[in-house]
């Protein structure tokens, strides 16, 4: 469903991805695990088209600063010069890092912003379905999203990706800032998403650990380059997995 | 003395409410300061009265047009010029007001200044209060305040438009990433603000005449309720605009008309240095935009 070939993506002074290439497969959960700086959040911003807003930004203003080679391709087109709002109705759906929410909204009206591309029934089954998901949320439908804690939030800006209606749905480390019991509420829920809508997950993590079992397929990638990739149990059995994530 | 102080100083504080909320509309959604608020705001009324007078539209007919005409300028001056200064604050400050500058004194130039040049009122009739005499065109304007700010409020709260809006203003790139079009949206808020220009135009100009100052006069009142408020803020911008409004009718009454504009400015300046993300702004408004 989705191909990333010879990727490339340089800051004015720093590299965020070497050329990689992935292949993601409609209905997998594929994880992107990497350290700090390692290029998680470029590949996610490439991918879902943010890079390449900020290009066309930074075009209008004169002097670009930021360089994308290489060619991603979404069941079979190429989308590189496709426009993020566009990518989005295409299906691809990013969550960006550190809970993406409205905070000045409630949590209702934040769903509601969410379902921008959707109508009146669809938004209300997508509501349902996140509030299903996440029960805690539904305590707080009226309240102002900046006042939920960082693990609601994170919540909220996952029902609000999948109202949208992703085909292909981006998770930039979901699990940043969560408890060790909130991070597995979380996975139990993005394998609920999965059973039930099909969705295909990419989830970008510096944590293994929770994630590795439920993936189909891990890339792990250091400077922006890749190093290690397999399935989630076969990653877990790697001994530099063990003592670089994992602390062992 | 006292009652039309205090009826007149309500009015005056509507009139500024009215004539500000374009601005602060365009403001809080795309975080463009349109400097050719103003301007719109004398276009829609001589847009209108050419509509009346030369083409001899009904005024069901050249009301509507003036708005969306202005409207539809505001739009076009954002997909023109400022889709490529987006996010440069002083290219927009720059380009903005050099638009409204050329709009203004182009009126200027083809002759648009003298004291024919009016709008009609709604309904012609007077209105007691307690013991003054208020003319209903005032009272339109208050009512009109109440009305567009519901609207506001309502569009924003429950359109997808508008709930569009809401979303681009508190963080572009999330709304991005949800499927929104940020340029569009921006776009259709500089729309938005033109129109509430030309409806405020509409109410207050039957008040007076059109006349070209007015655009810088309606500019500066409109910076200062916005700045006193926080920018963005539409609650702040009708306490901002109840404190300036007072103070006008007070200066008005006791120091003579000469000194209203007076007050404007001493506002901007207290408020710039004493509390400038202003009276119920967020910090976060005069940060810079990323
Ligand atoms: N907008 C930018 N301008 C310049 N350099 C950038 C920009 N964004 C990222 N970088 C650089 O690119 C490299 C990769 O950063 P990236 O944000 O992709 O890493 P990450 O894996 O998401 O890290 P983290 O886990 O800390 O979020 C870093 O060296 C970073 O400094
Ligand atoms: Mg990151």
């Amino acid at each position: 469903m989705l191909e990333v070939k010879n990727l490339m993506v340089f800051y004015e002074n720093a590299i965020g991805v070497n050329e990689l290439s992935m292949e993601i497969r409609s209905g997998q959960i594929v994880g992107v695990i990497g350290s700090n700086s390692a290029g998680k959040t470029s590949l996610m911003n490439t991918i879902s088209g943010l890079i390449h807003d900020m290009r066309i930004k930074e075009r209008r203003k004169g002097g670009v600063r930021i360089t994308v080679m290489g060619q991603i391709l979404f069941e079979g087109q190429d989308i590189s010069n496709m426009p993020p709002h566009i990518r989005a109705q295409h299906g691809i759906v990013l969550c960006r890092e550190r809970h993406p929410i409205f905070p000045d909204s409630t949590v209702d009206e934040n769903l509601k912003i969410a379902g921008h591309l959707r109508n009146r029934e669809e938004i209300k089954h997508g509501m349902d379905m996140g509030f299903n998901l996440f029960p805690n949320l539904a305590r707080w439908r009226k309240r102002k999203a900046g006042f939920l804690s960082g693990g609601e939030q994170q919540m909220l800006a996952i029902a609000m990706a999948m109202i949208v209606g992703p085909k292909l749905m981006l998770l930039d480390e979901p699990l940043l800032g969560l408890s060790p019991a909130m991070q597995s509420q979380l996975v139990k829920a993005l394998k609920a998403i999965r059973r039930e809508t099909g969705v295909t997950l990419v989830i970008a993590e510096q944590f293994a650990r929770p994630l590795l079992p439920m993936l189909d397929f891990a890339y792990v990638i250091e400077n922006g380059m890749l190093t290690l990739t397999g399935s989630g149990p076969e990653l877990m059995e790697n001994p530099e997995i063990k003592s670089a994530y994992f602390g062992v | 003395m006292i009652t039309m102080t205090i009826v007149y100083g309500f009015i005056n504080s509507a009139i500024l409410v009215v004539a500000a909320l374009g601005f602060n509309i365009t403001f809080g959604i795309s975080g463009v300061a349109n400097f050719a608020h103003g301007a719109l705001y004398i276009a829609a009324g001589f847009l209108t009265y050419l509509c009346l007078t030369e083409l001899h539209f009904p005024y069901w007919i050249a009301a509507p047009a003036a708005v969306i005409i202005t409207g539809a300028l505001a739009a076009v001056i954002y997909r023109v010029v400022l889709l490529r200064v987006r996010g440069l604050v002083v290219s927009e400050v720059i380009a903005t007001f050099a638009i409204g500058l050329a709009i203004l004194e182009l009126f200027r130039f083809l002759g648009f200044v003298g004291f024919e040049f009016t709008l009609p009122v709604f309904v012609d009739a007077s209105v007691p209060l307690g013991n003054t005499l208020v003319d209903a065109q005032r009272l339109l304007v208050v009512a009109s305040g109440i009305v567009l700010t519901v609207f506001l409020w309502l569009f924003t709260h429950y359109t997808k438009t508008g709930l569009a809006f809401r979303g681009i203003a508190q963080d572009e790139r999330t709304a991005l990433t949800l499927g929104i079009n940020a340029d569009r949206v921006a776009a259709l808020s500089m729309a938005f603000g033109g129109a509430y220009a030309a409806v405020a135009a509409l109410v207050i100009l039957p008040l007076g005449t059109i006349a070209v100052n007015e655009g810088y006069d309606v500019m500066i009142n409109s910076l200062a309720v916005c700045i006193m408020g926080g920018l963005g803020s539409t609650g702040g911008l009708i306490a901002a605009s109840f404190l300036i409004g007072y103070g006008q009718i007070i200066t008005a009454t006791y120091l003579g008309t000469h000194w209203t504009m007076i007050v404007s400015l001493v506002a901007i300046l207290i408020i710039l240095i004493v509390k400038p993300s202003g009276l119920f702004g967020h910090q976060k408004e005069l940060e810079e935009r990323t």
